[in-house]
């Protein structure tokens, strides 16, 4: 029990922590602000009039400031990248916090729709009120012209009333478009929509103009509850004033003054940044890349090199794709198969061609005459389409070279992070911290494997030539078993030997890896399909491996 | 890019604003507010749309994710035929029910959702969308037969079985080398 304890605490307890911590922010906001119109002297008359309407909807507004201000800042994506490259973020632990940083904008996305409800609800409850409890002593309190006004009058010719409508009109159209299945089939509604967020922010700012809520501001002078020059306190009628009482007389009428707007103050900064990060890359990815060769592998996959001015990218960082002649506003995410080094400044990505998108770019780019392998000198270059590129950006795969062994398991084309790591390893050596990497690489079809064979062979090579036969512990999977499948050309001999034909056996390996490197920190990264990333999830956490700990990084981009 | 269904997006919005009716109908009779009987007709309006609109339709291409447990409820909405396949039918009824949820103030929310809903179903429907329900693959099993040829029912002719046995005195004239000594049936 302690042991699978101390496991899932390396795994999970970071996350958890930050999540708690974010709830308590929520919380103590909430109830601050709630204790604070439902006891201050300042909104004694406002509460009298409204009830608990009102410290409801402060309380949620409250919460709600905090959740729209951070909610922009994980989708920063330049900073975090920035962040995690430099090693501003000296501990290992942090840095695995910013891989979850789009699950926390899930999360205060949530937490900002939850609220809105109650917001929305409890201010409705809040017109109701300003109509029926129509104010004649406190003239200045009121929101409503007369006693008894239809409250969606009072609604729709206020200033708060219209942005509000305005508000949950767009804050329900971004929320039914981001569920799982409208970005998994249709990205193009999530991305439109969910760009209507800088319409959003600004109607935000100025929702409070107009000051429908006032607070008093001459307490001092005015308690609340004190008598007017012409009442008579009901307990003490026909009696004479006791000189205790003088204090409970008015000196002068209750002055109300409307709020300052402040949800500016929470929201300028986060959307500021936001701005600037957006500009910056736009004005990053201006420049077109050259793209110097296209190759055709088998299983349906292409392979573009490009070259572009001023590009930096360390292994396991993704750039984002924008072509216009295929379409000009939809930007496609592909990992870097081989990073720009000293010697070779081009870097290349593998695409898998499934999808429209994918499709009519290799239209583009290849001829369908089926061509295997098309290399063309750059004098003579075809005439390629125009490519954008923007990034790179940081994924959780930058951290294989941080930990002294490392468990990296591919599924299909979730082998590309991976693949620059290995390009890493063979050309660009430098002093790591890695000592020992498995790799699991499972396949639907033998040909796959085709896409890094010569990778994996040279790497394979070199290290043996290195004598260290133990540093790169291969394996190879193929999981249709129908027909006798293998690789028999004698240069991937060493491929060949290490291919398994079935689905792999993950506590077998797990039971391997932790008998060979005992009191260590195994990093796992995975990088395929869900079953295969939640089984060994569970196994990282399980804690069956004493002295062991696993430590689980996943990347997937949907 | 590739073709927007639109359908998929309606059906969310209009999900929600049916929850947004019942919850603001809950509210409005719990609360006997001025008006409470458009609160107790928009409870009644929000259970409906929401058990018209929880089976989700299957897309054109690439696989459909079905909410859990919708079986039940695609077969009740197909069972009404092109009522429900028409986008254009829905756009109509979710207008025609959110009007009345319109003149009360719980329910007015609800009313705007459920209104927004029906204009995307209706730019679904003129784009030449149907609700198609996902139903479960039968899987046909091919029969063996019909996979290879039929098997022959008779063995191939062979000349009888004297001619078959080997004879002692024409062994050279046997058809095969036989590895193991062959001796007559004599011995």
């Amino acid at each position: 029990m302690v042991l699978s304890f101390k496991s899932w605490f390396a795994n999970e307890g970071g996350k958890h922590f930050v999540l708690i911590l974010w709830l308590g922010a929520n919380a103590w906001l909430f109830l601050r602000t709630f204790l604070t119109y439902s006891t201050g002297q300042q909104y004694y008359y406002l509460y009298k009039m409204l009830g608990l309407g009102l410290c409801i909807s402060r309380a949620s507004a409250s919460v709600l400031n905090l959740n729209c201000s951070l909610v922009l800042l994980p989708m920063c994506r330049s900073l975090l990248t920035c962040l995690r490259g430099t090693h501003t973020l000296s501990s290992r632990g942090t840095r695995r916090l910013l891989d979850k940083s789009k699950t926390f904008h899930v999360a205060c996305g949530i937490a900002i729709c939850i609220f809105s409800v109650v917001h929305v609800s409890a201010h409705l409850v809040n017109v109701v009120n300003f109509s029926a409890f129509y104010s004649e002593d406190l003239p200045a309190l009121n929101l409503a012209r007369y006693l008894g006004e239809d409250p969606r009058m009072i609604i729709l010719t206020t200033v708060p009333g219209i942005t509000g409508v305005l508000l949950v009109v767009i804050l329900f159209l971004m929320f039914t478009a981001s569920s799982y299945c409208i970005r998994l089939s249709n990205y193009e509604i999530f991305w439109y929509t969910h760009n209507l967020f800088i319409v959003f922010y600004i109607i935000l700012m100025v929702h409070m103009v107009g000051g429908a809520l006032k607070y008093q501001t001459n307490v001092d002078t005015h308690p609340p509850g004190c008598l007017r020059p012409n009442q008579s306190s009901p307990e003490l009628q026909g009696e004479e004033l006791e000189p205790g009482n003088e204090e409970r007389r008015c000196k002068e009428e209750a002055r109300f003054h409307p709020h300052y707007p402040q949800t500016w103050m929470w929201v300028s900064g986060p959307l500021c940044l936001y701005c600037a990060e957006r500009f910056y890359r736009y004005i990053r990815s201006s420049d077109p890349v050259t793209i110097v060769t296209v190759i055709r592998h088998p299983s349906e996959v292409i392979e573009v090199r490009m070259l572009k001015r001023d590009f930096k990218a360390h292994p396991g960082q993704y750039i984002v794709l924008n072509c216009p002649g295929v379409s000009s506003f939809e930007n496609h995410p592909f990992t870097l198969t081989t990073c720009p080094t000293e010697e070779k400044e081009t870097f290349g990505v593998h695409m898998r061609v499934v999808g429209d998108w994918t499709e009519r770019f290799t239209e583009l780019l290849l001829p369908k005459t089926g061509v295997e392998l098309e290399i063309l000198p750059m004098v003579q270059q075809r005439r390629y389409p125009k490519l954008y590129v923007d990034g790179p950006f940081g994924s959780s795969s930058q951290e294989v070279f941080n930990y002294e062994v490392s468990l990296c398991v591919a599924g299909g084309i979730g082998v590309t992070p991976f693949a620059c790591v290995l390009h890493a390893l063979l050309d660009g050596w430098k002093q790591f911290r890695l000592r020992r990497l498995y790799f699991v690489w499972v396949c639907r079809e033998l040909q796959s494997f085709y896409w890094f064979s010569e990778l994996l062979c040279a790497l394979h090579h070199k290290l043996w030539q290195e004598n260290r036969p133990d540093y790169l512990n291969l394996k190879l999977f193929v999981s249709q078993t129908e027909d006798l499948q293998s690789m028999s050309e004698e240069k991937y001999r060493p491929l060949s030997s290490r291919l398994s034909i079935g689905r792999p056996r993950w506590k077998l390996l797990f039971d391997e890896i932790s008998n060979a490197n005992r009191q260590k920190h195994v990093g796992v990264f995975c990088c395929g399909p869900k079953g295969i990333s939640r089984t060994l999830h569970k196994l990282c956490n399980s804690g069956r491996y004493t002295g062991v700990t696993f430590e689980f990084n996943k990347e997937s981009f949907s | 890019m590739g073709k927007i269904e639109w359908a998929m997006w309606a059906n969310e919005q209009a999900l929600a604003a049916g929850l947004i009716l019942l919850t603001g109908g809950i509210v409005g009779v719990g609360g006997m507010f001025r008006g409470w009987e458009f609160a107790a007709y928009s409870i009644a309006a929000g259970v409906f749309v929401c058990l018209l609109e929880y089976p989700r339709g299957k897309k054109n291409k690439g696989t459909s994710v079905e909410r859990t447990g919708q079986y039940c409820f695609t077969v009740c909405v197909k069972a009404f035929g092109p009522l429900t396949r028409n986008y254009y039918v829905r756009a109509f009824i979710h207008a025609a029910i959110a009007v009345p949820a319109g003149f009360m103030l719980a329910t007015v929310l609800g009313c705007v959702c459920l209104g927004i809903a029906s204009l995307i179903y209706l730019g679904a429907a003129i784009s030449g969308e149907k609700w198609e329900p996902i139903l479960p693959r039968t899987e046909t099993r091919k029969a063996v037969g019909e996979s290879i040829k039929q098997p022959p029912q008779n063995p191939p002719p062979r000349p009888p079985a004297e001619m078959r046995r080997k004879r002692a005195e024409d062994l050279e004239g046997a058809a095969y080398d036989n590895p193991i000594k062959v001796s007559t049936n004599d011995e």
